[in-house]
């Protein structure tokens, strides 16, 4: 054998891996018209929703406006585990259903494609991936929030709602739910994960878990063993439901606790289904 | 040391056992040629191999190490089935993303060299989807590539290629190989493998039937001498008297397998009257000699 290649044998560290990681997830993530597509999907529709209630019917009729406050498209007045009407719905928990869709294409598109025959045949670990995942699509669910924010600002000025707010609950509930994206991002991975092999079906199961539907029931489990409602804000809806207009700092702490702990919950359960069976 | 070394390897689907205890060493710096029918085997190996699924039993090791090392795994490139790459990405921007995966520094040179190499520098801006099928091949060739790995496993890399292809990558798998890269390549294009392989492994219902040197099998294998003659029903029986493996083929003539040498065949038919027409000296190649083994004859 002419010229043999010397064998060196490198052992990347976990840094060095993660980091060539984040590199492609935020390089396919700023190179994939699917991001753009949900950033303006969650500007337009909190600017929609606002302003559409203000418009007159073909009778002329103008229907009673959803919100009184400009910061209620943004967030409910008080934390509304089980919502009464549409309004108290339509505010930005509804990024993460958004996000959880974007999440199960974006993840989805990984197993499609191959790419990940690509990934784990060279030094990734399955933690890496599942860390990974979770930090670049919780930065995607941010900046879907931050639209949204941006939208609903301005269609609830269009709209002429009124803009008094405590200003420290406002900033709760916004940066609140913008750190409850990592915990989020981490269930939508999760569940990627566990329905890797079956697109239509991990994108439907995020936007099931996105629309937090499952806290009815929770609630009234809570209900039943009289415990208090705080108790829900240890889930992600709960806590993302207590960041509202009225919430003081202990709502923003209970985020951040709330977010990391689930996320990284789901990044174990997630990086021990993947070492456990066959990847592709 | 060895590239690759699998002992009793076993994998299971199921009830289905896809792997029933497989045996193969893969010297470095050798490009194997790793032979089998469809549900052989082959790629649920090439797969475990890679770290894509799980061996249910048995060892697999790396250059010595056991193949789930990340240290190893860093220096094996890879292309299974086919590239996957992105459809809606352009060629450039996928190759970043390996790129990225492997922790290249400098990546747009890494890129350029290995895109040049297998003749693709020209095609870096188009999208993947509207690549032809061989271009996609020469791009995973090229991903694989990517890190300068010391170990290649390519399944079917050749699929899809046209005549220019094929030689494009054989010159390609060729200098790599001479600079030291150990290369498995499984293909069903067995007269192209010939042509570049210096070991073979034939894989059969999940078992490694017989691994060889490409010497081997030139000399043990695949030599015999060709008559022509009339009455060749006649003639074959009369040289079955002599020879051990006398066989006729699809053309008509007779073939005899044995350590001898066609002076001395024409002359042993021309004492019992037989007017030989034609001799000479050939081989089978390998697809003919796979053949055989997938029959059950096996080598002489």
């Amino acid at each position: 054998m002419e010229n043999v290649k010397e064998l060196k044998f490198e052992s990347p560290t976990f840094k060095k891996r993660l980091k060539g990681m984040l590199g492609v997830d935020f390089y396919r993530l700023f190179h994939t018209p699917l991001f753009y597509i949900f950033l303006a999907i969650s500007a337009i529709i909190p600017a929609m929703v606002s302003c559409l209630t203000m418009m007159p019917d073909q009778n002329g009729n103008v229907m009673e406006p959803l919100y009184s406050n400009v910061w209620q498209i943004i967030a409910s007045t008080e934390p509304l585990y089980v919502i009464k009407s549409i309004s108290d719905y339509a505010n930005m928990n509804m990024v993460f259903i958004f996000g959880g869709i974007m999440v199960s294409i974006f993840i989805g598109h990984d197993y499609k494609s191959g790419y990940v025959k690509q990934l784990f045949t060279t030094h990734a670990k399955k933690e890496d991936y599942m860390i990974s995942k979770t930090l670049s699509c919780a930065f995607a669910i941010v900046c879907m929030c931050l639209t949204y924010f941006i939208g609903g600002t301005i269609g609830g000025l269009i709209a002429g709602y009124k803009t008094n707010v405590n200003v420290g609950s406002l900033f709760v509930a916004i940066f609140g739910k913008m750190i409850l994206s990592l915990g989020w991002s981490g269930l939508f991975t999760f569940l990627n994960v566990i329905f890797r092999r079956y697109f239509g079906i991990s994108v439907a199961s995020s936007f099931f878990f996105g629309t937090g539907i499952l806290i009815i029931g929770v609630a009234s489990i809570v209900e039943a063993l009289s415990l208090p409602s705080s108790f829900l804000n240890v889930f992600l809806y709960g806590a993302s439901v207590n960041a509202c207009l009225t919430s003081g700092f202990g709502a923003f702490i209970t985020c951040i606790l709330v977010s990391v702990a689930w996320a990284v919950i789901y990044i174990i359960a997630g990086s021990h289904i993947l070492n456990k069976s066959d990847v592709y | 040391m060895n590239a690759i070394e699998i002992r009793n390897l076993t994998k299971n689907f199921g009830e289905k056992q896809a792997l029933k205890g497989l045996n193969m060493t893969v010297p470095v710096g050798s490009i194997y040629g790793f032979i089998g029918e469809n549900g052989s085997g082959k790629s649920t190996t090439e797969k475990i191999i890679c770290g894509l699924i799980h061996a249910s039993g048995g060892s697999v090791k790396l250059y010595g190490k056991d193949h789930t090392d990340i240290d190893v795994r860093a220096g094996v490139g890879v292309l299974i089935e086919n590239p996957g790459c992105f459809p809606n990405m352009t060629v450039w921007n996928n190759m970043m993303i390996q790129a990225f995966n492997l922790n290249i520094e400098n990546p747009e040179n890494e890129i350029r060299k290995v895109l040049t190499l297998v003749r693709m520098e020209g095609s870096a801006g188009n999208k993947y989807k509207n690549c032809s099928l061989g271009m996609k091949q020469r791009i995973g060739i090229a991903m694989a590539l990517l890190g300068n790995p010391h170990l290649l496993v390519l399944d079917e890399p050749i699929n899809g290629l046209d005549a220019d292809g094929m030689r494009i990558m054989r010159e390609v798998l060729v200098d790599l190989s001479k600079r030291g890269t150990t290369i498995v390549v499984s293909s069903h294009i067995l007269g192209e493998l010939e042509k570049i392989a210096t070991h073979y492994g034939i894989v059969r219902g999940g078992k490694m039937i017989a691994e060889m040197t490409a010497e081997q099998l030139e000399k043990s294998c695949r030599t015999y001498i060709l008559i022509g003659a009339n009455k060749i029903e006649d003639t074959k029986a009369l040289l079955m008297r002599k020879y051990l493996r006398v066989e006729q083929d699809e053309k008509g003539f007779l073939r005899v397998y044995d350590q001898t040498t066609p002076e001395e065949i024409v002359s042993y038919l021309y004492q019992h009257g037989v007017t030989v027409n034609q001799v000479k000296r050939d081989k089978i190649g390998l697809e003919e000699y796979y053949i055989d083994l997938m029959k059950g004859k096996g080598a002489n």
